[in-house]
């Protein structure tokens, strides 16, 4: 079982930490740099944490819990008019991305009003794509409570929803947040970080959920194994996209177009075999990304049976 | 300023009020607001707010606010009452624009090439542009999706009527009820005060 910590600290000696995640059997999952401070999102087995620890102090660093690292987030609002933008939307991927997560902020292209509002199959699919999707709605219960919950119906992803009336449940989702409306101004006070917070831990409680589930039926290998793979790439290396590998709960996002990459993936050895013989590979509604899904091992052993390996 | 929320949602109408608030001072517009009052009826699709300004300055002629004199071929503006500097200075820059038109100093402007006879005429409307202002503020307020919307307008009150689909005609008497009302003084806190009158309608 891996554990993911985020270090941060200085560049000093920073490569040692890199040599010790690789000797205890971790992935290094993002760096980023700024001057001479770094963060290093690392994913390593549960059981060697004190040796990171130790580590740590020795370097002058720290270790910081990041629950929702190597996860991608959707926060989806109604539209990407000033009623429901930036406020509070973007704050709450702001949080989101301070426990670890990726996130994408998104406006649905007809989700005023409320009779009216609506989601298309296209905005649907690309919501799919995420690990999970926060949706944030407004102040009045039976806006939500009869219209805006055809926004998240049959979305086969995770669902939180947060809003502003205390409503007991909502159906179609797995978590609710009550107490964060339609706001005009950044949410700085007390209360409203403590409700950012509450937010941000119920999205962590859907995104363990999942992973509980990914467990039950394990993959035939860890995202993040398949990330250390294929960053050398040369295609992917010339990325100048932001994190141009995202890593997903049940596989990857690859920030370069699909029709450039997919023979180098294919070809990406991973254990033994072909990456396209225990993943699908597939293009990204997200514009100029490509899909990566890691089969579970139960889908790679039916495979080999029929194939009679 | 005090803001009544009437509706059929307690949390909605105490956040309502509350956005409200934020909006106008966002705006800068507290101390041009006398009060408002809304009614909010998600279920119904019904949102009316209703706004009463304060009084708007009535329009004056530049001469009342500058004294002119002739210089160099142009008019030497010199402000009295500064208050109305930046609504001078922008209509003479859409008039004449503002390569004519040169701020020396605070409270003086020197128009080249415009006798003063030529601005002796001009009026200043500063109630038009509270007009604007607090309309804008209100259209920030309205939920997005209620695009159906029914102006009424009086001298120091507006009231907006929106819905989502087809205007009813409860919707406009419950408009009309409360906009009148805010004319003829309605107490939104201790004292009620008088609003003005001659009434206009517009369709949106």
């Amino acid at each position: 079982m891996y554990e993911v910590l985020m270090f941060d600290g200085g560049v000093y000696r920073i490569t040692e930490l890199y040599e010790l995640v690789e000797d205890i059997g971790g992935f290094v999952i993002q760096k980023t740099q700024i001057q001479v401070m770094i963060t290093v999102t690392i994913a390593i087995p549960a059981e060697d944490r004190p040796v990171i620890e130790a580590k740590t102090r020795e370097l002058g660093g720290k270790l910081v819990e990041v629950p929702l690292a190597g996860t991608e987030i959707a926060v989806v609002g109604p539209t990407l008019g000033r009623h429901h933008m930036p406020h509070p939307i973007c704050d709450i991927a702001e949080h989101l991305r301070r426990y670890g997560a990726i996130t994408v902020v998104m406006g649905l292209a007809r989700g005023k009003g409320r009779q009216t509002a609506q989601i298309s199959a296209d905005e649907k699919a690309f919501i799919e794509e995420f690990d999970a999707a926060v949706f944030v709605l407004g102040n009045f219960a039976d806006c939500i409570l009869k219209d805006k919950v055809r926004l998240f119906e049959k979305i086969e992803i995770p669902v939180a929803v947060v809003c502003g009336p205390e409503i007991a449940s909502v159906p179609n989702c797995e978590a609710l947040v009550c107490g964060i409306g339609r706001k005009v101004e950044r949410m700085r006070r007390a209360e409203e970080i403590a409700k950012l917070e509450e937010a941000a831990r119920a999205v962590q409680s859907v995104v363990e959920r999942r992973r509980g589930e990914i467990d039950e039926d394990p993959l035939f290998v860890h995202p993040a194994e398949v990330k250390q793979r294929i960053e050398g790439l040369e295609l992917v290396q010339e990325s100048l996209r932001p994190a141009p590998i995202v890593l997903h709960l049940d596989g990857l996002r690859v920030k370069v177009p699909y029709e450039q990459v997919r023979e180098q993936l294919c070809g990406v050895d991973v254990y033994g075999r072909r990456l396209c013989d225990i993943a699908t590979i597939s293009p990204s509604r997200l514009g100029g990304s490509t899909m990566i899904h890691i089969l579970t091992k139960a889908q790679v052993a039916s495979r080999d049976s029929k194939a009679g390996i | 300023m005090n803001i009544v929320v009437e509706g059929s949602e307690e949390y909605g109408t105490e956040v309502y009020a509350e956005l409200f608030e934020r909006i106008l001072i966002d705006l800068g517009l507290t101390n041009r607001v006398e009060g408002a009052k809304l009614l909010i009826y998600p279920e119904k699709h019904l949102f009316i707010v209703s706004v009463r300004m304060r009084q708007a300055r009535l329009t004056v002629m530049v001469p009342e606010v500058a004294d002119l004199s002739e210089k160099d071929g142009g008019t030497f503006m010199a402000i009295r009452n500064e208050s109305y500097a930046p609504a001078l200075l922008a209509l003479l820059w859409k008039l004449f624009g503002r390569e004519r038109i040169e701020q020396l100093s605070r409270l003086e402007i020197l128009a080249h090439g415009i006798p003063p006879s030529r601005l002796e005429d001009l009026a200043l409307n500063p109630g038009e542009e509270l007009r604007k202002d607090v309309l804008d503020a209100i259209w920030r307020l309205l939920p997005e999706g209620f695009k159906v919307r029914h102006n009424l307008f009086a001298e120091g009150v507006m009231t907006i009527i929106s819905t989502e689909h087809e205007m009813q005609e409860e919707f406009m008497a419950m408009g009309r009820q409360l906009h009148q009302d805010m004319v003829n003084g309605l107490d939104l806190e201790a004292g009620a005060r008088n609003g003005g009158d001659g009434e206009e309608e517009e369709d949106v």
